[in-house]
């Protein structure tokens, strides 16, 4: 439960909106339990003074208020149902920007060591069921058991008023059974199986993507059948573990308003007792016990909100999880930076987490206007290495300063957009003459120029429309852009040919000039032209 | 890069309902079962209500004592009973409805990933072929479970409370009825009208949500340019519109709801309203004098529940949408792709001891044509490098080879047998992983790798090092730091699986594109070894270190193949 608190409190935080959306259900449900219970009470008053009539005795009935009562009722549930239905939608719309603006700039806020590293499909569930299981919680699950109690003590109260004090609390007894079935109950006999199933599906989409990745592999050993039908047979258990938690949910309700019509059975016993000591008139005996089954409706919404809430609380621990900021205490001093240093690094030490470290005592200073190449093979250290010197993974041990720098990853990253909004983040001021000419250093201004948005060419989703080696270069001019003192280049070129990066090279020299570049690399080939190499051996 | 493709025109909304019903199948015994507990169901809460309003009239018009009455008390009690026991056994079954249906639908799409092939499944994301494996078939359930069995629910059961109240009082038979069809007919109308806006809804949220996951996704690239705010004011702003065009749909879709509550409003009003004047014997025609507290009590209580299926059926109608709309994204994969290829005729005379192609004609599309006639053989046993530039289809030619790809016309055959029909290596440029230890990953192509076996494997590409330090050894997860392994790193696990088994043919896709030193070398030396192994090996690259590996070296340029 308690991964759901920062979720409530983003909920909470418009307790007007919600107020205003429960008093509409509420006069809902009023309405229609009214509008049965008036009905109940004016055709049994009317079938008494029509014996009365037959039998020859005088007797008048006020036809207007029960008549203007029950068009009343019948008017005011349709109006408040419709507006409930579309207030409360809204709401839920505003829900679902609060939580994505929240949860975007909480995990803007956080370092990537703490963002796990979760593939593109995970990212999608994440963002689309999970969220969306908080985005109702409050319309399908914490309103309707808030009211299912509201109205439970007012129908408790009529009971009071017209019956008496003493069958009240006999009432009370069955309905508040039905409603711990309805909520408690369905959560405990339900949340093992629906949170397992939650993260089994998440597994499964995992298992998914792998098979699929393999699959040239798996298709060549002959082995994509078997693969497939274990990840089939966890399927089936997840769906037969579905199906178990519907099931329970489905008894839970049953029994639940088993409860609710009892109640109401019991409520004529006792309402026949009082009217036949005269204490209670005939109408009002038969309108309590209907208005008992109108009950039926807002319990009825329970069990399957109460049934998902182990789902919802295995999502939002997923999101908790995501979004943690338990960032680690600094020990990093930042010394001044020497007049003439772009870079000064000492004693540094980088590891993830709690595993050995991955490079310890490392030391480098840089001076203004330096070339500078890094060359390691994989698994060396040097994209972790890129990542500490541009501030993305805090180092363990050490100290780091140096000039506002940008950072070319490894990993090319554009934006589903268009061309001019993926450069212009390298640096929003730029002009589009100044866009024209860095595409043409990366030699891209022919293949935009050519193409009928040119600069507002949408790149398509994750830049698809590009090649590999086009969607590098891209990315390189999108750094290149940035007026920042000091780049650091993570293999610049990846999936570029020689011919073509060689002459990048050369025109990247002039636009290199004045300014510190540390370009890290497999090999001395894959870096535009340096002054001075380091090798780093593991 | 992408290809533009056009547009195909998927299965209409008729194809899909047939589909979907054609799936039922075997699932249907448990549909209806549910419907049958459905209705017993409704057959209880009539029992209830009779007796209910039979309580009422003894107790209030003939003042019949409560000891009197205490029959009847238990036998509410009872009906209660047994409607609770109906609705749960109804939902059980419905829960069962669609296990099979789902399973059955995965299976297809696995089966038909696995005839798609390699190089068709590449063509889409894994991410959405996995979407719709998981939750495209999940979001068939409803329409199993539910919204099957309460259409036929919602026919039944205000027939018998019709008849039960046609044979109280035909007078308010007939205003149920005439409401009843009516309901439909408008939520039809106000459906048809939400039915547009749904399709521009349904677009913009695609479109919306593909833009949040893709501002996620490059989240480190917003950090480092120091524009996330700039970004989270868009996803505000661009969420915010969503809201506003989605409460538009809204609008005009809960007014089906809004109509349906309105006539069963109405319709009990009314009912009321004339049950009452009859009682008071203010209507002389028809029925109405008929009237007693007992049948108007007991019209009342039921035209609730005349309702109540209908009403349930709305509630249920997103879950046939989300069933057709999935359905018909699942149906459009399955359609997807070549037509069952033909049989290579005439194998059984090749020979057994080469790899064989005979006139082989390989084209992509309707223009770009990659061999023409191309006739080659390869010994067994033979090491063979291909060369030539790029796109001149050295690639292709590992497809045929392993029947990725099939010839346009032509024959392939694999030491006298057709390519792909017994198990070979294939190592790609991607290396292939997944969550596990190292002995999993390397028992998914050959389950029975003895832990030496795979031990010996992993040293031979030169992973040693990576499990020495570990306690579990092979036994211990690859991706222990969560960091995974690198693209060389990875390549050498696949080639590690290529160690523990007895392919008597290999063959890889650029083996050294892209790696560093490190890793080149130690994939040339295990690369060395395997061609020692005797084993047959077809590489395409141009690395010079690999084609002095090779014994033969053939030159792909523009759709020729030729010694070198």
């Amino acid at each position: 439960m308690r991964s759901l608190l920062p979720w409530l409190r983003l909920i909470f935080r418009s307790p007007g909106r919600l107020a205003t959306g429960a008093i509409l259900l509420l006069l809902t449900l009023l309405s229609g339990i009214g509008l049965l219970a008036l009905s109940g009470w004016f055709i049994t008053e009317t079938a008494l003074v029509g014996a009365l009539l037959i039998a020859g005795v005088h007797a008048t009935i006020n036809l207007y208020t029960p008549g203007g009562g029950i068009r009343f009722f019948a008017v005011a549930r349709t109006v408040t149902r419709y507006a409930e239905r579309v207030y409360n939608h809204d709401t839920v719309l505003r829900l679902l920007t609060t939580i994505r603006v929240v949860l975007f700039s909480q995990l803007s806020r956080s370092g990537r060591s703490h963002r796990h590293d979760l593939t593109g499909a995970q990212w999608l569930s994440r963002l689309t069921m999970d969220v969306d299981a908080l985005d109702t919680l409050y319309l399908r699950l914490i309103a309707p058991a808030g009211l299912a109690l509201l109205v439970t003590v007012l129908m408790l109260l009529v009971s009071a008023i017209f019956l008496n004090v003493k069958s009240a609390l006999w009432l009370a007894l069955p309905l508040l059974a039905a409603f711990l079935l309805a909520t408690v109950g369905t959560y405990l006999r339900t949340r093992h199986i629906t949170r397992r199933q939650s993260d089994r599906t998440e597994q499964l989409r995992s298992g998914i993507i792998e098979h699929l990745e393999g699959i040239a592999e798996l298709t060549a050993a002959g082995r994509t059948g078997k693969h497939a039908a274990r990840l089939l047979r966890q399927a089936f258990e997840s769906n037969s573990d579905q199906a178990r938690a519907d099931s329970r949910t489905g008894w839970q309700l049953a029994l639940s308003n088993m409860l609710i019509s009892l109640s109401a059975v019991a409520a004529l016993w006792l309402g026949l007792e009082l009217f036949q000591k005269d204490l209670v008139s005939g109408p009002v005996m038969v309108m309590v016990p209907i208005a008992f089954l109108g009950l039926a409706e807002i319990y009825g919404m329970l069990p399957d909100a109460f049934g998902r809430l182990g789902a919802t609380e295995a999502s939002a621990g997923r999101l908790n999880n995501d979004i943690s900021i338990a960032e680690p205490p600094r020990q990093v001093a930042t010394p001044g930076l020497p007049g003439e240093l772009s870079l000064f690094v000492s004693d540094l030490g980088i590891r993830y987490q709690d595993l050995p470290p991955l490079m310890t005592h490392f030391s480098l200073q840089v001076k203004r206007g330096e070339h500078l190449g890094i060359i390691g093979h994989s698994g060396s250290g040097k994209s972790s290495l890129a990542d500490t010197l541009a501030g993305l993974i805090e180092p363990f041990h050490g100290s780091l300063a140096k000039q506002e720098a940008c950072y070319l990853t490894q990993k090319t990253v554009l934006f589903d957009d268009t061309l001019r909004a993926n450069l212009l983040l390298g640096n929003p001021s730029a002009t589009d003459t100044e866009l024209w000419r860095v595409l043409d250093t990366v030699e891209m201004a022919d293949r935009f120029i050519a193409e009928a948005d040119q600069l507002d060419t949408w790149l398509g989703s994750a830049g698809s429309r590009l090649s590999g080696g086009e969607a590098r270069r891209i990315a390189l001019a999108r750094v290149l852009l940035s007026p920042a003192p000091l780049l650091l280049l993570d293999e610049p070129f990846t999936g570029v040919d020689a011919v073509t990066r060689d002459r990048i090279s050369t025109r990247l020299n002039s636009c290199f000039e004045g300014r510190t570049v540390i370009g890290f690399g497999h090999s001395i080939d894959a870096l535009p032209v340096v002054d001075r190499v380091i090798h780093l051996v593991p | 890069m992408g290809t533009s493709e056009s547009p195909s025109p998927g299965p209409t909304p008729r194809e899909v309902r047939q589909w979907l019903k054609a799936l039922a199948g075997n699932s249907q015994r448990w549909i209806n079962a549910a419907v049958g507990a459905g209705v017993t169901a409704g057959v209880a809460t009539v029992v209830q209500m009779v007796l209910l309003a039979r309580i009422v009239h003894l107790g209030v018009i003939e003042e019949a004592s409560l000891s009197d009455l205490t029959y009847l008390f238990t036998g509410v009690v009872a009906a209660i009973i047994a409607r609770a026991i109906a609705q749960g056994l109804q939902t059980r079954f419905a829960a069962r409805s669609s296990e099979q249906v789902r399973k059955d639908v995965r299976r297809q799409l696995s089966a038909h990933w696995h005839h798609l092939g390699p190089l068709e499944i590449g063509q889409s994301s894994a991410g959405e072929l996995a979407r719709e494996w998981i939750d495209h078939v999940e979001a068939l359930h409803g329409y199993f479970a539910r919204f099957l069995p309460q259409m036929m629910l919602s026919v039944i059961i205000p027939l018998i409370i019709l008849f039960v109240v046609f044979s109280l009082d035909w007078l308010a038979a007939i205003f149920l009825l005439l409401s009843a069809p009516l309901i439909p007919l408008f939520m039809a109308l106000v459906g048809m009208g939400a039915e547009n806006l749904n399709q521009q809804h349904f677009e913009t949220v695609s479109r919306l949500s593909g833009q949040f996951l893709d501002k996620v996704r490059g989240i480190t690239t917003l950090q480092l340019f120091g524009q996330t705010e700039h970004a989270t004011s868009l996803i505000q702003s661009r969420s915010d519109r969503y809201r506003r065009i989605t409460m538009k749909t809204l609008k005009v879709a809960f007014l089906s709801s809004a109509v349906l509550e309105f006539f069963s409003s109405v319709a009990i009003a009314v009912v009321a309203m004339y049950i009452g004047f009859g009682l008071l014997g203010y209507i002389t025609y028809g029925p109405s004098v008929e009237l007693t507290l007992y049948s108007g009590l007991l019209i009342l209580l039921l035209a609730p529940e005349f309702f109540q299926p209908l009403r349930t059926l709305s509630q249920h109608y997103h879950d046939r949408a989300a069933a057709l709309g999935a359905g018909s994204e699942l149906l459009t994969r399955l359609q997807s792709g070549p037509s069952p290829s033909r049989r290579a005729p005439g194998l059984q005379d090749m020979p057994k001891d080469v790899i064989s192609l005979r006139h082989v004609k390989l084209s992509y599309g309707q223009e770009r044509s990659v061999f023409n006639d191309l006739s080659l053989e390869i010994r067994k046993g033979a090491c063979v490098a291909l060369s030539g530039p790029s796109g001149s289809g050295k690639s292709s030619l590992l497809h045929l080879i392993a029947g990725f790809a099939r010839a346009d016309s032509g024959d392939v055959a694999v030491f006298g047998a057709e390519p792909g029909s017994f198990p070979f290596g294939w190592l790609g440029q991607r290396g292939f992983l997944v969550q596990g230890s190292w002995a999993d990953n390397i028992r998914l192509t050959t389950p029975d790798a003895s832990d030496i076996a795979i031990e010996n494997a992993i040293r031979q590409v030169g992973l040693g090092a990576l499990i020495d330090n570990r306690p579990n050894g092979i036994h211990s997860q690859v991706s222990e730091d969560g960091q995974g392994l690198s693209g060389g790193q990875a390549r050498r696990l696949s080639l590690a699986r290529l160690f523990v088994s007895e392919y008597p043919l290999i063959l890889l896709d650029e083996p050294t594109a892209g790696l560093d030193a490190d890793s080149e070398l130690h994939v040339l030396d295990a690369l060395h070894k395997l061609t020692e192994s005797g084993r047959t090996l077809v590489f395409s690259t141009h690395h010079q270190a690999l084609l002095a590996l090779a014994d033969r070296i053939l030159l792909v340029t523009d759709g020729e193949v030729r010694d070198a």
